[in-house]
């Protein structure tokens, strides 16, 4: 496949670049760069959720939020070790994921949407009805921890490399599933549940691994974003976060593996560049959110393919006659 | 529980109900002409509610006030339709959700770049003394919303029933192809529903703003209104009254009952029992696919 | 033991009989016609077979299983594959991809497999991919191989769409008007692949057809249907001499 290579190529590119970046960085300038690979495990969860299988979710942020509380909790009240705290955010947010798609499995679109946009709702005011263990409106401190071996992830760069080994191994991961039937069972019963079916997929059980995958990377990135900013605070997950990251995949371009990393790289690192707009941020994202609908709906990745599409795909000679289209 | 505070409780309730009624009205009457669910529809509200606080603070009295911030906003939402909304029209549902959902931050975003977090009262001219009729305490500000609430559905019942524009609106909901062929000019129909609903969500918007204040999150009010056009299943109009109206009611009681952090809950509680258990809601028809 | 059997299978929507009381049964190794003017019920015959519409009354049994009340994903995983008449095939999907979705209820590899590129996965997807293009090639695919579905004319879709439902390995194919939209020559062609193909993996077939030449010359048997009622069945030289049936054409068809 001739998207093989590339993919390799660009693996073999972007590793060594990745480790070398942050020598090159301040201490600042690498947690941005942190954030970025966060806001991309985030994003590529969305994307296969949403992009391939088609399943509008307006509550990831809650997934994210269940995986920060989970392992910060985990950690600083039962001191369990990272290693174990993190995955288990993941599984827990993916658990809910599953529970989720029970919805998802018997409604679609307009209803979907509202009945995430419900639970996106409930956990916000869970957060503030077990405030006792969530600490509430006020937050939660989220102290780096200790690894085993003394590795301590206090230090900037030292957290970047742990959450730089996460990163590249979900989205290994992820392309590993779009190249398998489980990718091919999302993207198929996007577009026919009916056709699906009739081959032997059942499109339940398909929307259940997409919902608890994807909140399984946004459990992930939740647990990883609490511990790089110190703190969680329950407003970073309602209405404003869910926003950015569908900005995200919709810029970058839906359904695409390389959209999410493109859209959550150029979405975290904007608000730098653009520094003195702060209060303009959230109107920006969203006229941004709303232009990339209209204008762009491939998103950048659409708009860089069809400037590279090499010519039309069926030219007259080199389709038989009885394939073409009958003349009207 | 005497009966006292059940009559207490029983019209609060119905009072807040009022208000999630007409709101879920501003949602369902554009969707059944033109299939767009606006996610955006809490700024609506938002909107005519701080063109209503301008034009107060500007020195207005409150009934031209009112009257002023209806036409406005039913013109705001005119254009709004004709330019952002009516690309949308046959897009994919993902579209119109996260688009309409983007219009209305857009809205928030901006009103309260000029605004910002402050919570602003809206005069009345009706003191907040309540009423004591025997041993009932009615706020006055509550009753004005139910007596507005009840009016306002009325003319709408009537505007449907027997008006010619009323009934251009039932056509298209119920067949746009037919409607086109009868003459009706289908995409008009489409700008004065949305100016219709805009114009009801500024209504919305005056009359909650005595209770809440006026601020940039006044439009999560949006979240209610879903769970009471869920309720009354999305195709029905008096299903949406209904649906807001026992919303209000069930709210209010539990609130009394458990507290009030459990009455938010109730809310998306009935909402995810709906959509799990019958969908259509109460009245509605749209059947649900299990796949 | 009959691989397909009906009795008294009626299905029903609102006040409407698509299907009523049909019985049949359909052999290992057959090749089963079903014709019929339009509006006689024959789509909805293959819906209620897959599970895709309910089942009002009557029994449905397929290997000696009762498939009736059956999800229409665990029917297909039992061995009935189908055909679209208005072709659904996965539009954003090239054509090789639509055939390995194609593939998916027997391929080794399940999700933790692939999600870590275990060597099971990756033998699995080679096979998969051997396999995909072997029938590509057999329906004149291969130069698509690449192409987005979506982009595709009508015809080349029909193929695409057989070659998906022949990678399911299916027991017994369902075929809902499988020609219609070809050009004479590609019907003939796929309607022959069809049945070598059917012949050399012991496929039974069920077609709805409208194109009489072609059925008449597939069947085996043929079963018509009018109103949603069966009202002949038989061998095609049969049916072409039966009163009921040309009587239900209304003669369109007696020069076929």
């Amino acid at each position: 496949m001739r998207s093989m290579w590339t993919a390799r190529l660009a693996w073999l590119l972007a590793i060594p670049l990745l480790a070398v970046l942050p020598l090159a960085l301040d201490g600042y300038q690498i947690y941005i760069v942190t954030l970025v690979l966060v806001n991309v495990v985030v994003a590529v969860g969305l994307n296969l959720l949403t992009g391939n299988a088609g399943q509008i979710s307006l509550c990831h942020a809650s997934f994210m939020a269940i995986g920060a509380y989970t392992t910060t909790l985990l950690m600083t009240n039962l001191g369990v070790p990272f290693l174990v705290a993190l995955p288990t955010g993941g599984v827990a947010a993916a658990v809910l994921g599953g529970v989720l798609a029970l919805a998802a499995i018997r409604l679609s679109g307009f209803y979907l949407a509202l009945a995430t946009l419900g639970f996106l709702e409930v956990t916000q005011i869970a957060i503030e009805e077990f405030g006792w263990l969530t600490g509430g409106v006020r937050g939660l401190m989220a102290p780096r921890p200790t690894i085993v071996g003394g590795i301590d992830l206090g230090s900037d760069l030292h957290l970047y490399y742990a959450v730089l080994i996460v990163t590249l191994f979900l989205v290994w991961v992820a392309y590993n599933l779009l190249e398998s039937p489980v990718g091919r069972a999302f993207n198929a019963v996007r577009v026919s549940a009916a056709a699906v079916q009739t081959l032997g997929v059942s499109p339940a059980r398909t929307k259940l691994t997409a919902f608890a995958l994807a909140a399984f990377y946004a459990g992930i990135g939740g647990g990883l974003a609490g511990i790089l900013a110190g703190f969680i605070d329950p407003t970073e997950y309602g209405t404003a976060a869910t926003l950015r990251h569908i900005t995200f995949i919709v810029l970058g371009g839906i359904g695409s593996l390389v959209g999410s990393i493109v859209g959550a790289t150029v979405l975290t690192l904007l608000p730098e560049v653009l520094r003195g707009a702060a209060e303009y941020g959230d109107l920006f994202y969203a006229a941004l959110l709303l232009g990339s609908l209209i204008l762009m709906p491939k998103g950048l990745v659409g708009l860089v393919s069809h400037w590279t599409r090499r010519g039309p795909v069926l030219s007259e000679d080199v389709t038989p006659a009885q394939d073409r289209e009958p003349a009207r | 529980m005497s009966f006292d505070i059940v009559v207490q409780l029983l019209f609060s309730g119905l009072s807040v109900g009022s208000i999630y009624a007409l709101v879920a009205l501003s949602l369902v009457i554009p969707f059944k002409a033109s299939g767009i669910l606006n996610f955006g529809q809490g700024e609506m509200l938002l909107l005519g509610a701080y063109v209503a606080l301008a034009l107060s603070l500007a020195g207005l009295p409150y009934w031209l006030v009112m009257v002023l911030t209806l036409l406005i906003s039913a013109a705001l939402g005119a254009v709004i339709e004709r330019v952002l909304m009516r690309p949308l029209v046959n897009a994919p549902e993902f579209t119109i959700v996260i688009g309409t959902y983007a219009i209305g931050l857009i809205i928030k975003y901006a009103m309260r770049l000029y605004w910002q977090d402050d919570v602003y009262r809206l005069p009345v001219p009706f003191s907040s003394q309540p009423w004591v009729i025997g041993t009932l305490r009615i706020n006055p500000v509550y009753a004005w919303m139910l007596v507005v609430a009840l009016l306002i559905t009325a003319a709408l019942a009537l505007f449907f029933q027997r008006s010619r524009l009323g009934k251009a609106m039932r056509a298209v909901s119920q067949n746009q192809q037919a409607s086109r062929l009868m003459g009706i000019g289908v995409e008009r129909i489409f700008s004065a529903t949305f100016a219709l609903s805009t114009a009801l969500g500024a209504l919305v918007g005056i009359l909650f703003a005595p209770v809440a204040g006026i601020h940039p999150e006044l439009g999560n009010v949006i979240l209610k209104a879903f769970v009471a056009a869920v309720i009354g299943g999305f195709t029905s109009l008096p299903g949406a009254v209904v649906g807001g109206l026992l919303l209000g009611v069930v709210e209010t009681f539990a609130g009394a009952f458990f507290g009030s952090t459990l009455r938010n809950v109730v809310a998306f509680a009935i909402l995810i029992l709906i959509l799990l258990v019958r969908p259509n809601g109460l009245f509605g028809t749209i059947e649900s696919r299990r796949v | 033991m009959s691989l397909l059997t009906l009795e008294g299978v009626t299905v029903r929507f609102g006040g409407v009989h698509a299907v009523r009381n049909v019985s049949m049964a359909v052999e290992q190794g057959e090749i089963r016609g079903l014709i019929g003017p339009n509006g006689a019920g024959k789509t909805s015959m293959i819906n209620v077979i897959t599970g895709m519409v309910p089942c009002t009354a009557g029994s449905i049994r397929f290997r000696d299983q009762e498939i009736s009340r059956a999800p229409a994903h665990e029917i297909a995983r039992l061995g009935i594959g189908r055909t679209f008449q208005h072709v659904e095939i996965f539009s954003d999907q090239t054509v090789v991809e639509n055939v390995l979705t194609g593939m998916s209820r027997h391929l080794p590899h399940g999700f933790w497999a692939s999600a870590l590129s275990l060597p099971r996965a990756r033998h699995g997807e080679r096979a998969a991919r051997l396999a995909a293009e072997e029938l590509l090639e057999a329906f004149d695919l291969t130069q698509y191989r690449d192409v987005l579905a979506g982009d595709l004319p009508f015809g080349v879709l029909k193929r695409l769409d057989l070659a998906r439902a022949l990678a399911a390995r299916p027991l017994l194919l369902l075929l809902d008007e499988p020609t219609s939209g070809m050009s004479e020559v590609g019907a003939l062609q796929a309607i022959e692949t069809a049945r070598t193909l059917a012949r050399n993996h012991g496929i039974s077939l069920f077609v709805i057809e409208h194109n009489m030449r072609v059925i008449m010359s597939l069947a085996d048997t043929i079963t018509v249907l009018d109103y949603g009622e069966k009202i002949a069945e038989g061998s095609p030289a049969a049916i072409q001499d039966d009163q009921a049936v040309i009587d239900a054409y209304l003669g369109a068809n007696a020069d076929a």
